[in-house]
């Protein structure tokens, strides 16, 4: 009697179980669109998802696809996509895309689930807030993923051996950049520039630093201060201390001309340091873009969004959180070197030790990105670097240059 | 009854091909011709609506867009010229009967066979001012002191996109040529030679009147397929270094690309236009001729 | 005629010479991504440029084809490409037909028509065509781009069928039409054998076309059926290009794409031969 009473509970126990499992666990396919900036980011984002389709117990399986970068244009073949109906439910994403994808209404807002989501503050406030500024509205659109901070690569040996101290001050790197130029083989010819321009596209981020380091800003590029930043930027070129070639340098050459040793010092992120240190071992280093009058760098930033299309939104957001504090967080950023945004991932050993991880941290409180407008991905993909390479071979003055990258993006 | 069928044999011919046209590109097509008479930027999408000719008075007063047609003319002409010139006399020399021709006709192909993708970063490579090989080839040979960085100067960026695509369009000129000829009886070239006709005279009087209809059509479709090539600058040079090498087509490239569909459409259009008055004479004359004949 | 040869030893060697020239002219890019491909990084960014590496290796390829299993976007772009010669050769052959021996109402229109049907830039048609091979039930698939290929190879291939048929004497058709056969009887016994290198070199540009095409493939596909292009683009990333892997790459879909032309051109001989014959 009483053993069949217990075996009645157990029975009931087990079909209310089955049940509310059986709920939870109906299964639920959502597809993640990713690019890959190298081929073993790419076997990382398959890990991350395999991982989470085993662990997360509520019957996701998420279907990662890669789609090419192709310069940028993931973007717009992600945009088309979605406004032709399909594309994919949650996919990476560039901050600059936010007002075109805001505009048409393609992006889920997150705000119901951030309300309710316990990791939340795990990611730092002033992230959530460019988020919203991106979107133009006061609700988050975009979950952030991973950040990078541009810092100063140098060659320590070539330091040395010109006589040349880390710059603390942005004349001290103006002057370094004269004084790392040089010619090895007594031809009299320049062997080493001192600063691997970047005059291609993408190359508005470094040259953003010059600009608010005489003081100047982006709200306004025609004030006498922005021009002498543009100026100093020019006279690099125009003197020699970059390579002829800077106009059209886009990331590849100034990275292959600073491991090939023809530049002294270039800028960019950790996203490269695993490739310097292949390359040099210790004979690399990095230091913060140092501030004149004022000081700036640039913050790069990769996201994650939920497309309109999507069905199973919580789901999803189950993705992208494991994706920004989750044991996803950790596996891309050990693997890619990317600066964390979750402060718990921020404060593991590996990101605490690593020499460039440190400047990047340094470079943190004043990092920041451009005015995030509707007309921002044109001006960066064709207007700045056409406008730029125009005044770096003489075909405009700063001032010209100034103008008319000041009536790209704000239209007056 | 008889004469009824043969009325409608055509139409069925090109029925398959029209159904297949139409199906497809007919409504995007008419889709964005509207998009052209309309304030169509995807960035703005609460601002679209029709503005009349507003686009096209935008682009007659866009100093942009006049250069990038002046830049088109030169890049069709030179590029399509060359390719045609080099193209016909590889199709010449493939005629020939040598040992290994057809290894020689296959391997002819490759620049056509590259993938886009490829040919782009290829050249780029091949062009690049510190570890390009044509700047080494030539210090080696001397004609040169200096390396020069070919793609980031503006005198010489142009010319070594075109360079690219005369390279890219050889093999099939080559090709539709060496297919062409071909079909020419040799007994046309047996009774020249019994009136003693040479070389030279031999290409204009019988060559060049037997491949009249393909040499018109090849050229005609390549001036069109170059107007509108995005693929060689794009991976090239994106249409810098200050524009120097934005074609119409590359302008428009980056203009969809930006989602500014309206302007895009309106400045596809005028390429099209610009590239009716190359095709119409062209048309005109061919369709005399065959009505003739 | 073989004392005539003879006497032009000087004119043949200059003429070799000039195909040599180029030759080494279109060639010369195919074997820098040769030797590319053969290089280790390293060796590529080197101060003193090598024209054979120094020490040449197959780990690219090794790794295309273990890791990356490049086979699969191969076969894709095989099965794409093929599909549309197929197709797109047949319809434009019939149209082509009709353009060149009938004279018909709407003729010209049709004509004009064809031609300008390439002149509008794909990137203008994305959107609403992806909405269209949605609504077809056939995105990612490959029909999608077997039809997005067929429909924009058609116009040209069109127009070039037409315009070899053109050249083509028709006096042989209608001497087979007097005799008796009808026009059907007449294309396949007597035309079709003359066209052949002109089927092939028409069939070559739509293989072509479809086999290197970007931005349709990117849109259309997904990983399941990515095709070559889409395959290598995805070498390209922020933090620069994989050399190793995309001029392998390239060199390994160069290769099959020329042995497949080297049979085929074979029929340009043979159609030679048919040509002799209707003197």
């Amino acid at each position: 009697m009483r053993y069949r009473k217990t075996f009645l509970f157990m029975m009931l126990l087990g079909i209310m179980a089955t049940f509310t499992l059986g709920a939870q666990t109906r299964p639920v396919t959502i597809t993640h669109w990713y690019w890959a900036d190298n081929p073993n980011y790419s076997k990382v984002m398959q890990q991350i998802a395999a991982e989470f389709n085993a662990t997360n117990g509520k019957g996701i399986t998420v279907v990662a696809q890669e789609y090419p970068w192709d310069g940028g244009a993931y973007s717009e073949t992600l945009f088309r996509a979605v406004m032709g109906g399909g594309g994919p439910d949650t996919s990476s994403f560039k901050l600059t895309s936010t007002p075109l994808f805001t505009a048409n209404g393609l992006l889920v807002n997150l705000d119901p689930w951030l309300a309710k989501w316990p990791d939340r503050d795990k990611i730092d406030a002033s992230l959530y807030n460019t988020m919203r500024k991106a979107s133009g509205t006061n609700s988050v659109y975009v979950m952030p993923w991973n950040t990078q901070v541009l810092y100063v690569y140098y060659r320590p040996s070539m330091f040395r051996r010109m006589g040349v101290k880390v710059p603390t001050t942005y004349e001290e790197f103006l002057e370094a950049c004269r004084k790392l130029t040089f010619d090895i083989d007594g031809d009299g010819k320049t062997d080493v520039y001192g600063f691997g321009m970047r005059g291609a596209r993408g190359g508005h981020e470094p040259w953003g630093s010059f600009i608010q380091a005489r003081g100047g800003t982006f709200e306004d590029f025609t004030t006498p201060q922005a021009i002498a930043g543009m100026q100093d930027f020019i006279d690099l070129y125009r003197k020699g201390y970059a390579p002829p070639t800077a106009p059209m340098d886009g990331f590849n050459e100034i990275i292959a001309n600073f491991k090939s040793g023809k530049t002294a010092m270039t800028i960019h992120h950790i996203g490269s340091s695993i490739g310097m240190i292949d390359t040099f071992g210790t004979d690399v280093d990095a230091f913060p873009f140092p501030g004149g009058v004022g000081r700036w760098t640039s913050m790069g930033d990769t996201e994650n969004v939920m497309l309109k299309g999507c069905k199973e939104r919580d789901a999803a957001f189950e993705w992208l959180a494991y994706l920004a504090t989750g044991k996803g967080q950790e596996m891309w950023c050990t693997a890619t070197g990317n600066v964390p945004v979750s402060k718990d991932v921020q404060k593991l050993p590996f990101f605490q030790n690593n020499r460039f991880m440190k400047v990047s941290i340094e470079g943190a409180p004043y990092a920041g990105i451009f005015p995030i407008l509707d007309t921002t991905t044109e001006w960066i993909s064709t207007i700045w670097p056409n406008t730029v390479a125009a005044a770096l071979t003489g075909k405009m003055t700063a001032a010209e240059a100034m103008r008319q990258l000041q009536k790209g993006l704000w239209g007056k | 009854m008889h004469r009824k069928r043969l009325v409608l044999w055509p139409y069925l011919l090109i029925l398959p091909a029209l159904l297949t046209i139409l199906a497809v590109v007919f409504v995007p097509v008419l889709k964005a011709l509207l998009m052209s008479f309309q304030s169509y930027d995807l960035r703005r999408p609460h601002r679209i609506r029709y503005t009349g000719l507003e686009n096209y008075g935008e682009a007659f007063s866009d100093p942009l867009f006049w250069q990038a047609l002046m830049k088109t003319a030169i890049w069709v002409a030179a590029g399509v010229g060359m390719q045609f010139i080099f193209g016909f006399m590889l199709a010449l020399l493939l005629n020939r009967r040598f040992p290994g021709r057809g290894i020689v006709r296959s391997l002819s192909l490759i620049p056509w066979v590259t993938p886009g993708v490829l040919i782009g970063l290829m050249w780029r490579w091949i062009y690049d001012g510190n570890y390009g090989v044509l700047n080494d080839l030539l210090l080696r040979l001397g004609l040169i002191h200096d390396k020069i960085p070919f793609l980031a100067q503006q005198s010489t960026a142009f010319p070594a996109v075109i360079l690219t695509i005369i390279w890219q369009g050889i093999p099939f000129f080559a090709l539709m040529l060496l297919a062409g000829l071909q079909g020419i009886p040799e007994e046309l070239y047996d009774a020249a030679d019994v009136d003693g006709a040479n070389a030279v005279q031999k290409f204009f009087r019988i060559t060049v009147p037997s491949l009249k209809n393909t040499i018109f059509v090849t050229t005609l479709l390549r001036i069109i397929w170059v107007a509108n090539s995005v693929d060689v600058i794009f991976n090239l040079t994106e249409g810098g270094p200050a524009y120097s090498t934005q074609t119409l087509s590359v302008y428009v490239f980056n203009k969809g690309n930006t989602l500014n569909l309206g302007y895009a459409s309106t400045m596809a259009i005028l390429l099209a236009l610009a590239l009716a008055t190359v095709a119409v004479p062209y048309l005109r004359i061919l369709f005399r001729q065959q009505e003739a004949g | 005629m073989r004392r005539n040869r003879l006497r032009h030893l000087p004119l043949q060697i200059l003429l070799m010479l000039a195909l040599a020239a180029i030759m080494v002219f279109l060639l010369f890019p195919f074997y820098w991504t040769l030797v590319t491909s053969l290089k280790p990084e390293r060796e590529l960014y080197a101060s003193r440029v090598t024209y054979w590496p120094n020490a040449p290796t197959l780990a690219s390829y090794r790794k295309l084809f273990v890791e990356f299993r490049f086979v699969k976007p191969m076969l894709n772009s095989l099965l794409v490409a093929a599909g549309t010669t197929v197709i797109s050769l047949t319809v434009s052959l019939l149209a082509a037909y009709a353009f060149s021996r009938y004279r018909f109402r709407g003729r010209r229109f049709f004509m004009t028509m064809f031609l300008t049907n390439n002149m509008f830039p794909t990137v203008l048609l994305l959107i609403p065509l992806y909405a269209i091979m949605r609504k077809l039930g056939i995105l990612y698939t490959p029909t999608a781009l077997i039809l997005a290929y067929t429909t924009f190879t058609i116009p040209f291939s069109i127009w070039l069928l037409h315009g070899y048929l053109n050249d083509l004497p028709s006096s042989l058709e209608e001497a087979a039409m007097v005799d008796g056969a009808n026009r059907a009887q007449a294309f396949v016994r007597i035309i079709l054998p003359m066209m052949a290198p002109c089927i092939v070199a028409t069939g070559a540009y739509v293989f072509m076309t479809s086999w290197n095409e970007y931005t349709f493939a990117v849109m259309f596909t997904n990983e399941a059926n990515r095709t070559i292009p889409v395959a290598l683009k995805n070498f390209i990333g922020q933090l620069g290009v994989e050399w190793g892997m995309l001029t392998a790459g390239g060199i390994i879909t160069i290769i099959p794409v020329c042995i497949m032309f080297f049979f085929a051109q074979r029929r340009l001989v043979e159609g030679l031969t048919a040509g002799a014959v209707k003197g």
